[in-house]
């Protein structure tokens, strides 16, 4: 460790150190400060942050989490566009080619398969931890809404990828997934139509999918994760309890003030920012948040490259137009909608996923009381946190059953017998 | 321009009306038209792009085809055309088409052995021979197709007309 520290600091110490870092390995609590303002990478950090947004029992790391998966899934993504052409002919065979031509091929498939389900899941559970410890409460009412489009889009870039690889499983998955957008009141024909390039799943399909998943959807993630991420430092870093009310105060007049005594970051919000801060229970940023962050993100890569090796992401035969399987099932985090079209196609295609999207988008205009906040599940917050838990529960429950319980002719199978459907 | 104001009015030679200060008539129309203008050239723009979006030409297989002879399908079954997805009805000498797409979401009916002809996989949605539904989700019944008989003596089948389930080819 010592040499390495020595070469680090002669290296900082010369021209061309200096003019690349600025200010040397921080010392003392000053120049800890200075390095997370003065470098590009870590400037979206506080110089200092509260002991209790560092508690992994508080944020269970889930927005971060899904941020690695995220850089992860690009940097695989791009990997994996220099094997791929999206056409019906290519498709299905530079699959296998990844699998059995490429080195490593498949575990840059198999990395980025895993990501994106795990991604899924993680910005889902955050929006669970953001909800129970109610961290969308005033002044964080907006971050909440980016992060619930931040949710539909994860969704949006799963969905168009699991078309790529142009299999049974892909084509039927879409080919269900697009039926379900039909439903949609006035424009879902219109919508489908839009979307598929034509009537059926296709070859325009299959392009019109590709580029919405490696550039637009991305675009549009890049730009909203990037807000949602600076509206976390401006509206205060993360909820905690007895946050002080100067940035409630501060949100609800509608302009920041011009009188600002001293502008260390946004912690100086008001013209009093110190009151209620309590300086002693912050500490620096370095090395406190970014240590933990780099642990995070080995921890993250570590789990993504076990799956990685040991289970390789399905593949089933090239696409057939004429025969679906049976059951023919929409990825899995569509399977509670499909469960529920499968009693009618209006609530589980349009009127359910419409009312919950509404829903959560309003939540935080609805629920303002600002009691509870930092704290998981409190109790001042009963009847919000019960109304959640049921609507979670539900979710889960339909999925899990419109994953593993239903089998050919979407007629009940239990898991454990042997006509099960393998789930993917 | 403004009359009530203190400071003195300057020369009438420089009183060019600027576009865009809003106070002269002139400068308000040409305001309105920047703006509507800049508005027309977004909007068209938009347009645009979200038409080029809707295909004008599909390379799909063709929704209206020739399938076999009238003798190719055995009397009183529905044989089922794999690439059309697809069932030739006949009955004696009359030949109808039925579409095998279930309208619920899109899967492919398969005939069953049980009470009802057609069953989807998908969400257990039941047809009766007339591709009515009789239980399970879907919306509607399965879409009959106009049949008609080519010069060469071969079936039509156009997937784009769709007929009620007693309209029949009649030989």
């Amino acid at each position: 460790m010592k040499p390495l520290k020595q070469i680090w600091q002669t290296f900082a110490g010369t021209r061309v150190g200096r003019s690349i870092f600025r200010v040397g390995l921080p010392e003392s609590n000053l120049g800890r400060m200075q390095a997370m303002v003065s470098s590009f990478v870590l400037h979206m950090h506080p110089a200092k942050v509260h002991r209790h947004s560092l508690k992994f029992s508080y944020t269970l790391g889930l927005g971060l989490i899904s941020l690695y998966l995220f850089l992860i899934l690009c940097i695989t993504g791009v990997a994996l566009m220099f094997f791929y052409v999206p056409s019906p002919e290519h498709a299905y065979n530079d699959m296998k080619d990844l699998e059995f031509v490429v080195s490593a091929g498949m575990i840059a498939r198999n990395m980025h398969r895993w990501s994106a389900h795990l991604m899924v899941l993680c910005v889902f559970l955050h929006m669970c931890r953001v909800f129970f410890t109610g961290g969308y409460k005033p002044p964080r009412e907006f971050n909440w809404t980016v992060g619930v489009g931040l949710f539909v889009l994860t969704l949006g870039l799963s969905f168009t990828g699991y078309l790529l690889p142009w299999d049974q499983l892909a084509f039927w998955a879409i080919t269900v997934g697009t039926n379900i957008a039909g439903y949609a009141p006035v424009v879902g024909k219109k919508i489908q139509f839009v979307l598929l390039g034509g009537n059926i799943v296709g070859e325009s399909s299959l392009l019109r999918f590709y580029v919405l998943h490696v550039i637009l959807l991305p675009a549009v993630a890049v730009f909203l994760i990037a807000l949602h991420l600076w509206r976390v430092r401006k509206d205060g870093g993360l909820s905690r309890p007895g946050e002080p009310d100067v940035l409630v105060q501060q949100s609800e007049t509608g302009q920041l003030s011009t009188s600002k005594t001293y502008g260390l970051m946004e912690l100086a919000r008001g013209t009093s920012p110190a009151v209620g801060l309590k300086p002693e229970d912050e500490v620096p940023a370095w090395p406190h948040l970014v240590f933990r962050e780099l642990l995070l993100f080995l921890a993250t890569m570590a789990v993504v490259m076990f799956m990685s090796v040991f289970w390789n992401a399905p593949l089933e035969g090239l696409a057939n137009p004429t025969h679906p399987p049976n059951p023919a099932k929409a990825p899995w985090y569509f399977l509670g909608l499909q469960e529920l079209t499968a009693y009618s196609a209006f609530w589980g295609g349009v009127a359910v996923p419409a009312l919950l999207v509404t829903a959560l988008v309003a939540l935080p205009y609805l629920d303002r009381k600002r009691a509870g906040v930092g704290v998981w599940f409190a109790r001042e917050r009963r009847v919000a946190v019960t109304i959640f838990t049921i609507c979670v529960v539900a979710a889960v429950v339909l999925t899990v059953i419109g994953t593993y319980f239903r089998g050919p002719n979407w007629g009940w199978v239990w898991p454990w017998a042997a006509s099960a459907v393998t789930p993917h | 321009m403004n009359k009530g104001h203190s400071a003195p009015a300057p020369p009438a030679t420089t009183r060019v009306p600027q576009p865009g200060n809003g106070s002269s008539r002139r400068g308000f129309i040409w305001l309105t038209f920047g703006w509507l203008a800049s508005l027309f050239a977004l909007a068209a723009s938009g347009f645009a792009t979200v038409r080029s979006l809707v295909p004008n030409v599909l390379y799909e297989p063709s929704r209206r085809f020739k399938a076999g002879r009238p003798t190719d399908y055995p009397d009183d079954t529905a044989t089922f055309i794999e690439e059309v997805r697809l069932f030739v009805v006949r009955k004696g000498n009359t030949y109808r088409a039925m579409s095998g797409i279930c309208p619920h979401l899109g899967c492919t009916v398969n005939p069953a052995a049980g009470k009802y002809p057609f069953l989807c996989p998908c969400h257990g949605s039941h047809f009766d021979p007339n591709g009515a539904v009789v239980s399970g989700p879907s919306p509607r019944g399965l879409t009959w197709h106009a049949v008609s008989l080519s010069k060469d003596g071969r079936l039509v089948i156009d997937m784009d007309l769709a007929v009620t389930h007693d309209k029949n080819l009649a030989l």
